[in-house]
């Protein structure tokens, strides 16, 4: 863990603790600074804005509730992230992943910037993303969006460190095979990873 | 053959290295070790630069139209509907399973009163529809006697020794309360000081003159 890392997390236990005693402020800071994070990692999971805005909520719902609980055996952006893991797959399975009609959103959710390069490379990623299961888009934007280690994906996961592993192996072979041909490339590599 | 089967070793070394390098957190050695692998193999350069691309699209923040502010907001709201709410409902809402557990529960028992209630109505109403303590039972008690229960706590030794004091001795009982009859050992009917001290007596639950007594 780097030095930002351990700084960052110091800042979270502290946000945690004011937490567990109450204080909405510190539940505010936590929010804001985790709502893009959380936003892009259950993104991954269903592309409903509004089951991934109930995911959030449900998510810090429970750290405010669970502050006081919190043991202190993982990072707390580990402990979070696992909250939101479980009431994304909760929120799937009550909603589906559909995307809902733009007119149903309320009108504070309002469209992010979006420059055209980005939404190619968004393109790209989301046609790559979509041949993965969920569990194993999870894991690969744990691993490369976020920059969890293995062993702080299976405890958000709630699996063995083997299970993760293998889930980002076949991730990165099915990727290996569909990307260089979604982005134009001629070059199909084979199938099966070295 | 030896270079071919190092150079596969090699390229699914520098596959699992991938990941940790490009986000940075890859030992030193692992970092130059893989650079240098990757100046020699096509394949993998290929490989990585793709996985930089991934990395860099993963990277790129969300595009679904929320609101933090917005989110926050509604979160808030709950917060406060949550705490204008009485206890016992806040603890409704947190303990889904004991209001399914109790609503059950509840279901059991109305259904067991519906069948009990037509099983009583079929039959004869029973002659004596409540017995108290002092009631009679098998045979009339004498005449100054005693109704004593005991705590079931109550050792036996602890229950002679009091009877011993109080010159009395067990005339019946236990009846299906648990009541014992007693009277005194020389067959007058029990002082009201026996009574109170029955009744100051750690281990004693009930004592009372039997109905009719003075």
């Amino acid at each position: 863990m780097s030095d930002a890392d351990n700084q960052a997390d110091a800042t979270d236990r502290q946000l945690l603790r004011r937490m567990a005693e109450g204080d909405r402020a510190a539940l505010s800071v936590m929010y804001r600074a985790y709502h893009g994070r959380l936003c892009r990692f259950l993104s991954r999971i269903t592309r409903r804005a509004d089951v991934v805005e109930e995911a959030i909520n449900d998510c810090f719902w429970i750290a405010w509730q669970k502050a006081g609980t919190f043991q202190g055996e993982s990072r707390v952006s580990t402990w979070i992230m696992g909250i939101a893991y479980r009431c994304g797959l909760k929120a799937l399975r009550q909603h589906g992943s559909e995307p809902v009609d733009e007119d149903s959103l309320p009108e504070d959710r309002t469209p992010s910037h979006d420059p055209d390069d980005d939404r190619v490379m968004r393109d790209w990623l989301g046609k790559g993303l979509e041949r993965l299961s969920a569990d194993q888009r999870v894991v690969v934007e744990l691993v490369y969006g976020v920059g969890h280690t293995l062993d702080d994906v299976a405890t958000i996961m709630g699996c063995p460190v083997g299970t993760v592993k293998a889930r980002l192996f076949h991730a990165r072979v099915k990727l290996r095979n569909v990307l260089p041909g979604l982005a134009g490339e001629r070059n199909i590599h084979r199938e099966n990873a070295p | 053959m030896t270079l071919q089967k190092d150079a596969g070793r090699d390229c699914t070394r520098a596959w699992e290295a991938m990941p940790w390098v490009l986000r940075g957190d890859a030992p030193a050695t692992q970092d130059d070790w893989l650079r240098a692998h990757l100046a020699g193999c096509h394949g993998c350069r290929e490989e990585f630069a793709q996985q930089e691309r991934l990395r860099e699209a993963l990277s790129l923040p969300s595009d679904l139209p929320l609101d933090a502010d917005a989110g926050l907001a509604r979160l808030m709201a709950r917060l406060d509907e949550e705490e204008a709410r009485p206890p016992v409902a806040r603890r409704r809402v947190s303990s889904g399973w004991l209001v399914r557990a109790l609503a059950a529960a509840v279901l059991v028992q109305a259904v067991g009163i519906g069948v009990l209630g037509v099983k009583l109505r079929g039959e004869a109403p029973p002659a004596p529809v409540y017995r108290t303590l002092s009631s009679q039972d098998e045979a009339p008690a004498a005449a100054g006697s005693l109704r004593v229960v005991p705590q079931a706590a109550m050792k036996v030794a602890e229950w002679n020794q009091l009877l011993q004091s109080l010159h009395l001795r067990v005339a019946g009982g236990p009846n299906d309360v648990g009541a014992y009859t007693l009277v005194q050992e020389d067959g007058k009917p029990a002082s009201d000081e026996t009574l109170q001290r029955l009744r100051g007596t750690q281990g004693i639950r009930f004592a009372e003159r039997v109905a009719g007594a003075p």
